[in-house]
């Protein structure tokens, strides 16, 4: 904002003037978050759903763009690595015997409980292939994290006590010291009720934000700089004293947690975990996401990731009134192909056009920097002056 | 921990770097044959000779990125031979790169930081939680940083893009970056190269500056033989990945095998 | 005994298949670096060109025309990118084809539909008893024709003007240009390849007893990729090593059913294999191992 330029000078020292002139971007997220904070009093439940899957999409996205974007390691196992999350989940919280006659079992232990050991298990199971992954070098990575897509597919299906087998398995809400996420206990704020999906989006919503910060701090610090490094040369990272086998190993790990954590998110938001969902194309869609979003930038992953998995949805939600979409299965472009052909057709058009995505756009649209794909913001948090020259 | 006090880093203790009988071999073709020579401390020691002679070769054996399939490296008390690169540079070997290998989209301070890495400890927890002291750690080494790019004259380019200075200035961060891991060592490979007179100039001006005040050990890989002749201590020539000649400058520019070696069959474009 | 030889034959004329797949993905690598995850969409390209002209010509002439426009579409490919991103790395090339096999799998699909189509050709369920196995007839042509083109393939790779200058680019891509190779034709030419062995591939990989194709043949054709990485990623040889390595593994647990957790583990055999050679050597059995050690 230009106004802060012409308050009278005498009034705001350099330094915070400075700081000041960060604030709009600051204060137009906050008010970003505030208005979807509020939504849920304004939004059907139809769209209140997209918007839970979306969110779940945006955490796990983000684990991913830190691992392809800033550390340059290409994966595809990332649907793998949220079908732990999601598994994880439904077992560590589910009860033998729950409803829907599966063969599932369950530990029965505390909603919360089963989410951090989800995401953990989903680290650990990160870590397990990290022999793998620490050796490879990007690319090779690619094709053999293929084999977790596929070999997680053959467990989905078969190890039925944790999964249900072929047809799945149901997720118990999830419910915070006692107080259950469900329509049960329905509180009505502002005369709306809020049931189980407005609940888990404020929860959603929250842990979004979170893992948000958690990735630019990550990205902005000591290992966001290492993996960058180690992106563009690895022989020089590795001669400026990075472990790179262990920092390849590190951003793994992390990944696939963030990616248990949105399998988490999809198993509340779903209610109920198939095989299906799990598939190559997710982890492509994902893929999609973050390289339409623009590799590396956090908000990028957020703002592509929003799109590849709410855009399917309200196509087909919308498909009546648009033009050239038909119904599933008349063998036109439902929403789900009109989709996917969009998104196809974006990651083409960005990696050939806007190697920077919608994050590389937008710093070029709004002036700034522009030899940065990646920005983190200048190293220390406290404005010190410089002392040279 | 390297103390990161306000004055230019004095290196107390500065090993001698020895290669001893240093052997690398190619897919049958030996880059390096049975090399040996030792850096004393605090000097400056050139490694010349025609291309392909092995001298980024012995670099890369130094900082650990080749294997040698015989022969030693050791850094005062610590053999060098099987670590790997990381294990290195927290020894006290930093390196700059011929062709720049800086993060281009980072700027300066960032790529200096990365000179960090090893003596800071923040992992992913750490910074993502932005727990206190990991901010505190990255204030006292940016202030270190800032420093080094003072000293190296980059002071005012601080948070410029790496990729958007000039080729000089792009060298000069990648001496930098080398500084930033305060080491006992410099590797230092073709510091001058591409460069034209002035910047050259500026370069040389700055290693004598290290040497001088930082008192470390350098090793420099270069094809100015002014450059060569004027700064160092003494010279080693490698022709055909073996050791021809090694003495003081004076000495080595009269040695007959150097001048066949340079002259003669050996020389390439 | 003869279930082991029976499994054995069926092993090889499947790891042939995914010989010839795999064999385009490193050819492509080895010219342009290029990781193409859109190979196994250009396989169903080829094919389903091949079942629509079924019936409408002969079948040798659907084949044909079916390797055409694989051939093409792959040539596109290198195109695109050829266009714009002549030296950008190795992900953004690898991600390029993932849009591109969007794009391409997507629309199959739907021109697929639910149907599978039969590919059309001649040797039907007809079952050959060589004595010493039995083995379907399209499985033995496959075997035959998979050995005439690998074989036809190293010639040209060893003694034509295209093989020496791309084994010439991918040791020394400069020195390459110094001897007036054209890097535009040799590329070309390594992507048209690859399009017509996936071509050919196809009609084998959906020949009895498997009912036809669809678009879920990409799925079948993907384990070529393992195939092709545990044989190392730019080694033309490994790629049939691989690709035997993996048809012969897979052939062996289908056969004689072994089964992990009540399933067939033939479906992710050749992810398993992939997994284990890759721990032990990180850049396939044949391999250029890296130098440098970081």
């Amino acid at each position: 904002m230009s106004e802060t330029a012409t308050l009278p000078a005498t009034a705001v020292p350099a330094q915070a003037q400075r700081r000041r002139r960060v604030r709009p971007s600051a204060l137009a997220r906050i008010g970003l978050i505030a208005l979807l904070a509020v939504l849920p009093l304004y939004i059907d439940v139809g769209l209140l759903t997209i918007g839970l899957f979306a969110m779940a999409a945006v955490v796990a996205a983000i684990g991913l763009t830190i691992l392809v974007g800033a550390a340059g390691q290409l994966s595809l196992a990332h649907a793998f690595f949220l079908a732990v999350g999601a598994y994880g989940y439904a077992y560590f919280a589910g009860s033998a015997g729950v409803a829907g006659a599966s063969s599932a079992t369950g530990l029965g232990l505390d909603p919360l409980l089963a989410a951090v050991l989800a995401v953990l298990v989903a680290g650990f199971v990160g870590l397990l292939f990290s022999p793998i992954a620490s050796r490879l070098r990007g690319i090779y990575l690619g094709v053999a994290s293929l084999s977790l897509v596929f070999i997680g597919e053959f467990l989905y299906e078969n190890v039925r006590s944790v999964t249900g087998g072929f047809n799945g398995r149901a997720a118990p809400p999830f419910s915070l010291f006692g107080w259950e996420f469900t329509d049960a206990n329905t509180l009505v704020v502002a005369g709306v009720p809020f049931g189980r999906f407005e609940k888990l989006w404020e929860l959603f919503l929250i842990v979004l934000v979170l893992s948000y910060l958690f990735a630019n701090n990550v990205l902005r610090g000591r290992m966001g700089r290492a993996m960058q490094t180690m992106r563009d040369s690895e022989v020089a990272a590795a001669v400026m004293g990075v472990d790179v086998r262990r920092t390849k190993a590190g951003v793994f790990v992390l990944s696939s947690m963030y990616a248990g954590l949105g399998g988490v998110m999809v198993a509340l938001a779903f209610g109920r975990l198939t095989p299906s969902y799990f598939s190559l194309a997710l982890s492509i869609g994902f893929l999609a996401a973050i390289v339409v979003g623009g590799l590396g930038s956090v908000g990028g992953a957020a703002v592509g990731a929003f799109f590849v998995t709410a855009g399917p949805l309200l196509i087909t939600r919308y498909s009546s009134s648009l033009p050239f979409i038909s119904a599933s299965g008349s063998g036109g472009y439902d929403g789900g192909k009109a989709a996917a052909l969009l998104y196809g057709l974006a990651v083409v058009l960005v990696v050939l056009f806007e190697p920077g995505g919608l994050a590389g756009l937008g710093q070029r649209l709004t002036g700034r920097r522009t030899a940065r794909v990646l920005a983190p913001a200048p190293l220390t948090g406290s404005s010190k002056p410089e002392e040279s020259s | 921990m390297t103390a990161t006090a306000t004055t230019p880093v004095t290196a107390a203790d500065v090993p001698p770097l020895v290669l001893r009988d240093v052997t690398v071999a190619f897919a049958g073709l030996t880059a390096l044959d049975a090399v040996s020579f030792t850096v004393e401390p605090g000097t400056v020691h050139a490694l010349i000779g025609p291309n392909g002679a092995g001298k980024s070769t012995a670099f890369n054996v130094v900082s650990g990125i080749y294997r040698c399939g015989a022969g030693s490296v050791r850094f005062g008390d610590h053999d060098l031979t099987s670590l790997r690169p990381h294990r290195i540079a927290r020894l006290g070997v930093a390196r700059a790169f011929q062709n720049i290998a800086l993060s281009k989209g980072q700027t300066v301070v960032e790529n200096l930081m990365l000179g960090r890495h090893g003596l800071t400890r923040a992992g992913f927890v750490r910074s993502g939680l932005r727990l206190p002291s990991a901010t505190r750690e990255g204030v006292r080494h940016g202030a270190r940083v800032r420093e080094i790019a003072a000293f190296v004259g980059l002071g005012d380019k601080l948070d410029r893009p790496a990729g958007l200075l000039s080729y000089g200035d792009q060298k000069r961060v990648e001496v930098a970056r080398a500084l930033a891991c305060e080491p006992r060592l410099l590797l230092l490979d073709e510091p001058v190269a591409g460069m034209n007179a002035d910047e050259k100039a500026r370069m040389a001006g700055l290693i004598a500056q290290v040497r001088k005040e930082l008192g470390i050990s350098i090793l420099l890989v270069e094809h100015d033989m002014g450059l060569v002749m004027g700064i160092s201590d003494r010279v080693t020539v490698l022709d055909f990945g073996r050791c021809i000649a090694e003495g003081t400058p004076a000495e080595v520019q009269t040695d007959p095998e150097v001048v066949k070696a340079y002259l003669g069959t050996g020389e390439e474009p | 005994m003869t279930d082991f030889l029976n499994y054995l034959v069926n092993g090889i004329s499947l790891g042939g298949t995914y010989a010839l797949i795999a064999l385009g993905f490193v050819v492509v690598f080895k010219a342009t670096e290029v990781v193409n995850f859109a190979h196994g969409s250009l396989l169903v390209l080829g094919g389903y060109v091949i079942a629509r002209l079924a019936g409408d010509v002969p079948f040798v002439v659907a084949v044909l025309l079916g390797c055409l426009v694989a051939a093409v579409g792959a040539v596109l490919v290198e195109r695109l990118y050829s266009w714009r991103l002549r030296d950008s790395n190795v992900n953004a090339l690898a991600i390029l084809t993932i849009g591109i096999d969007i794009l391409l799998i997507t629309e199959l699909t739907r021109r697929f539909g639910p149907d599978i189509l039969p590919t059309g050709d001649p040797w039907g369920n007809a079952v050959v008893d060589l004595g010493i196995a039995k083995i379907a007839q399209a499985r033995l042509v496959g075997i035959g024709v998979t050995a005439v083109l690998l074989v036809a393939f190293f010639v040209a790779f060893k003694y034509s003007s295209w093989g020496i200058a791309m084994r010439a680019g991918a040791e020394d891509g400069e020195a390459a240009a110094l001897m007036g190779v054209r890097r535009g034709r040799v590329t070309m030419t390594a992507w048209a390849v690859a399009g017509v062995l996936a071509a050919v591939a196809a009609v084998f990989l959906c020949a009895f007893p498997t009912p036809g194709i669809d678009a879920s043949v990409r799925q079948t054709a993907l384990r070529a990729f393992p195939a092709a990485i545990l044989g190392g990623l730019d080694s033309t040889a490994g790629a049939v090593v691989g690709g035997l390595a993996i048809g012969i593994a897979e052939a062996m647990t289908g056969g004689y059913g072994v089964r992990l957790a009540g399933g067939n583990l033939n479906d992710v055999v050749p992810y398993l294999v992939m997994l284990v050679v890759l721990l032990v050597r990180p850049s396939g059995l044949l391999g250029t191992r890296e130098l440098t050690r970081v």
